[in-house]
């Protein structure tokens, strides 16, 4: 038995995972992998210490760091399910066997919505990509959309200019919104790129492979047809929080309702870290400060 | 013979190398952003497009699926 678990090995879990460590508390990490979703940041240039680094990069540090004290980290593990039984240890069921702690910080982070329109399930690794960074390459002179033109769907609409013949960026609202108006301003001036405003997908067509996306436009029942070979999907992500929902409170969206001064969550000794949370900005260096704080509120809640 | 099908992005790619050179395998790497044919190859052996695909004796890995990719090289933790 453990004192501690973990579930989640991005920022927070890790940096959770350290300070329990040193507080010689004994720590026990689940992951499906580590580094979360930093694995998929492209240039990191906003973490203290760290100018400039990928994300891939910056995960390798996080390794390291954890490595150096130890930590006991088992990946590739989804868990199930979590239940509290007799002198409040919690059992956690995953696809790997069953464990037993006496508290938990849950650091389970976010992960990508999936597109559901007809064709979306069939294409998924046929055309349909979630991974910009991975997959841009790959559709050298070919035709491609990127689906949602938030922050991220700006950013593989640009990635895409190095390969990609024509990119059509589809963005639900009327005009472009995110953090970054130099991007904007970039990306209406680029000739690659046709920007299709307050349009959504409905249907993927194709045989093997992706061939077209149809959608709607302008509030109109029309259906309008493209020819595409790629379609890069960004609309988002969702907490990975569905195993808990009978444990602890989530809110409208999800994410487990966290006290933001000692990160426990609404069932006594579950705390909670990082993107999973209902704190606001969902940034790495918050991540990685607010698993510190779950990881001392979980050693005052064991002493 | 242990191919790697990869594009230098690709996080996951970059972490499925580290992971079969620390395990010691050899292994081709294949960057299919600059080589058109193995990009048809790799296309037709997976039956999709997404990076990284490993062909491990004949036997398609889509992804990095740690579990699968260690048992058909038969290494343990």
């Amino acid at each position: 038995m453990h004192d501690l678990i973990i579930i989640g090995a991005g920022p927070a879990g890790l940096s959770a995972a350290i300070y329990a460590v040193r507080k010689k508390l004994r720590v026990l990490v689940l992951a499906q992998m580590v580094g979360g979703q930093t694995i998929d940041a492209h240039l990191v240039e906003n973490y203290l210490g760290v100018p400039e680094i990928l994300g891939i990069e910056l995960v390798e540090k996080f390794k390291e760091h954890a490595k150096k004290f130890d930590t006991e980290i088992k990946e590739n593990i989804s868990v199930q399910k979590i239940t509290k039984g007799d002198a409040d240890i919690f059992s956690i069921k995953t696809n790997k066997g069953d464990f037993q702690a006496k508290a938990l910080i849950i650091a389970s982070g976010k992960k990508y919505r999936q597109l559901t329109v007809s064709g979306a399930m069939e294409f998924e690794g046929k055309g349909i990509t979630y991974c910009a960074t991975c997959d841009a390459p790959l559709f050298k002179d070919k035709k491609v959309a990127v689906i949602g033109a938030g922050d991220a769907g700006q950013d593989a609409a640009w990635q895409l200019t190095q390969y990609a013949e024509k990119i059509y960026l589809f963005n639900r609202y009327q005009e472009l919104r995110g953090d970054d108006v130099v991007m904007q301003e970039k990306l209406k001036q680029h000739p690659k790129i046709e920007i299709i405003d307050d349009a959504y997908p409905v249907e993927i067509k194709g045989d093997k492979f992706v061939q077209a996306l149809v959608y709607q436009q302008n509030g109109s029942a029309d259906r309008k047809e493209i020819a595409v070979s790629g379609i890069f999907v960004e609309i988002g992500s969702v907490p990975v929080s569905e195993y808990l929902k009978d444990m602890v409170e989530l809110n409208e969206k999800g994410e487990i309702i966290v006290n933001p001064k000692t990160n426990m969550a609404s069932c006594p000794g579950i705390f909670a870290a990082g993107d999973v949370t209902d704190i606001p900005h969902k940034q790495m260096i918050i991540a990685a400060g607010e698993g510190a704080k779950a990881a001392l509120s979980a050693y005052e809640y064991l002493k | 013979m242990i191919k790697l099908y990869s594009t230098p992005t690709c996080p996951y790619c970059v972490t499925l190398k580290k992971f079969l050179e620390e395990k010691k395998v050899d292994f081709e790497y294949i960057d299919v952003s600059q080589n058109e044919q193995a990009l048809k190859e790799m296309i037709d052996k997976s039956g999709q497009m997404g990076v990284p695909v490993s062909d491990i004796n004949g036997e398609i890995v889509v992804g990095f699926d740690r579990d699968k990719i260690m048992s058909l090289l038969n290494i343990k933790e």
